[in-house]
């Protein structure tokens, strides 16, 4: 385990670099003039040639690839072209917080709701419970977040007609702000771990302890405590990696959508202003986080099942 | 149980046709202008003459969503054939051959993995797109729109199709050919391509869903298919700010999205099971 442990680790850095790499080659190969776009209408050659060393363009490629990954381990992430030559670190800094608050609303949202369908699912296995909570799993799948967002927007203003008063469309700042866009992001989490909750819990009801506890006559509520859920929840603690991955994925068109400056939005922003070192910085952010919690979650199958030997 | 998952999967099939044929054959039936501007019926809800209403510009709502379907439609059939091409060659060779073919595969596969969702598939879209739309123009764009998207949805077909063959390639009758002198060329094209066949036609099916999804993603973040021209994911979002006055024009389109998207599923999970009816 402890090899495991430390290949991952070793492997991290790779996998990181091999997306800032790939970040930096999709921004060198570009069309286009960053410097000439950042300058606007104002054609001053010696203004041009002084932010072209700024920025650190006139090296050659590989120069300037080796003095962002030397910038990146010093936690620097170069300076934004559309904010005025503002660190990308700062606009990195400002929206992460508020990534943050909305991914972990969401996580806890989706946890809280998806592990219970899950679990009565399989308790009442081949019932009308179970085909309503499929059902439910299922439109959650199929209904992506940007037809979810108009369809909750339609009720608010609907309980606006009839109340006079309704949620905000779109913003940051108050925590009515939060509730549409929780419920948004944690839509597509949460018919994701309802179904692996249901479909562990089932594992679990069909493996031979469970009979002979029930043989020997123990009450069903301590079968479920002892045995059932004990055993059952260990798989579904190890969806919280991925589940972490759809809302990354989640937050950009969420925080696009309703107008949340996160750092789904900043990324989204720098692409259509073409803001290359907001866009490398973001990307690389993202990623560590991806590839950080799947790691997390590859431990946590070894810590919870030391039957499971990853020879990755 | 079999007999009725086939139902399932005839009627999904049935139902994904009549979606084609409305993308392939509709405008042709419905002759309307996509991008005719009605000032006299803006936001209309439907009428005879918009039998689907109208949008904010007073365009036919039904004429769009066929567009709109054909877009979506079209970029998921170019994803998939690039898919097969780079997916089913690269993990087969990989499987195979193993030694530092299957080093490069896996690790580039991996590499395109760490980025979080589409993040690299909107990165390509926004940095190239409007070279390539000013080079090529609106079919280049799609193009453009499909390659992007394919970049983040190979890997996880070369990596099905690396697996599979790696437990083909173990089969006895793979070490019989091999034993009787059969060339690499013909072991791969005659006993491990067909036993693919069944994985994958399923995971193609399976992967239409989401790539109906991001390319509609894609063009309401501005990245996609470019205006006039219609894009379902576009025509959802442009109607939200309406909702009030024509809530139809946002419920058309966000139907026809998770219409195929129930269908490719079902379709997907009915495939699995005729094609390996050991996994169940």
């Amino acid at each position: 385990m402890f090899a495991l442990i430390l290949k991952r680790l070793i492997s991290l850095p790779f996998v990181i670099l091999a997306v800032t790499f790939l970040t930096f080659i999709v921004g060198y190969f570009a069309p286009g003039d960053p410097i000439l776009n950042l300058m606007g209408n104002q054609r001053d050659q010696a203004i041009y040639e002084r932010l072209r060393t700024l920025y650190g363009l006139d090296l050659p490629w590989h120069e300037q690839y080796l003095r962002y990954v030397v910038g990146l381990l010093q936690g620097d992430f170069g300076l934004s072209y559309r904010f005025a030559q503002r660190p990308v670190i700062d606009l990195i800094r400002d929206g992460l917080p508020v990534s943050l608050l909305l991914g972990l609303n969401a996580l806890l949202f989706s946890l809280a709701l998806g592990v219970p369908l899950g679990v009565l699912a399989a308790l009442r296995h081949n019932t009308v419970i179970e085909r309503v909570i499929m059902a439910l799993i299922l439109a959650l799948y199929a209904v992506p977040s940007f037809v979810l967002i108009p369809l909750l927007q339609w009720l608010n203003y609907q309980v606006y007609l009839a109340r006079g008063s309704a949620l905000p469309a779109a913003g940051w700042g108050r925590p009515e702000h939060w509730i549409m866009p929780t419920i948004v992001l944690a839509a597509a989490s949460l018919g994701y771990i309802a179904r692996i909750t249901r479909a562990s819990m089932l594992e679990t009801l069909g493996q031979d302890y469970i009979r002979t506890a029930q043989s020997k006559g123990l009450r069903w509520s301590r079968i479920q405590w002892v045995h059932l859920f004990r055993n059952a929840i260990l798989p579904i603690l190890t969806v919280v990696g991925p589940a972490i991955a759809f809302l990354v994925t989640g937050a950009f068109v969420i925080e696009t959508l309703f107008s949340i400056p996160g750092i789904g939005f900043l990324s989204v922003e720098a692409i259509s202003q073409r803001d290359y070192p907001v866009i490398q910085g973001t990307t690389v952010i993202l990623a560590l986080a991806v590839v950080v919690m799947s790691l997390i979650t590859d431990l946590l199958y070894v810590v919870f099942d030391p039957r499971i030997r990853v020879n990755a | 149980m079999r007999l009725h998952r086939h139902r399932v999967a005839l009627v999904c099939l049935l139902g994904l046709l009549v979606v084609i044929g409305a993308a392939a054959f509709g405008p042709i039936f419905y002759p309307q202008s996509a991008i005719r501007l009605d000032y006299a019926a803006i936001n209309a809800l439907p009428s005879a003459a918009h039998p689907l209403g109208t949008d904010n510009l007073g365009r036919d709502t039904l004429a769009r969503l066929l567009l709109g379907l054909r877009v979506s439609l079209l970029v998921a059939l170019y994803v998939e054939t690039l898919n097969v091409l780079f997916g089913v060659t690269l993990g087969l060779l990989a499987g195979y051959f193993g030694g530092w073919i299957d080093v490069i595969v896996t690790r580039l596969a991996d590499m395109l993995f760490a980025f979080p969702g589409l993040l690299l598939a909107i990165l390509i879209a926004a940095v190239f797109g409007e070279a390539v739309t000013d080079q090529l123009g609106g079919v280049g764009r799609l193009l453009l729109v499909a390659g992007a998207l394919s970049v983040v949805s190979w890997p996880l077909m070369a990596r099905f199709v690396r697996a599979q063959t790696l437990v083909i390639r173990e089969q006895e009758y793979v070490t019989a050919a091999v034993a009787v002198g059969a060339g690499t060329g013909h072991v791969l094209r005659l006993h491990i391509l067909p036993q693919l066949l069944g994985l994958v036609i399923t995971s193609s099916t399976l992967n239409i869903a989401s790539v109906v999804v991001n390319e509609a993603v894609l063009s309401l973040l501005g990245l996609g298919i470019q205006p006039p021209d219609p894009s379902i994911g576009k025509m959802i979002t442009d109607a939200i700010p309406y909702l009030e006055s024509n809530p139809l024009q946002v419920f058309f389109p966000s139907f026809m999205l998770v219409l195929i998207v129930l269908l490719v599923s079902f379709l997907g999970d009915a495939l699995r099971d005729v094609f390996d009816p050991t996994s169940r």
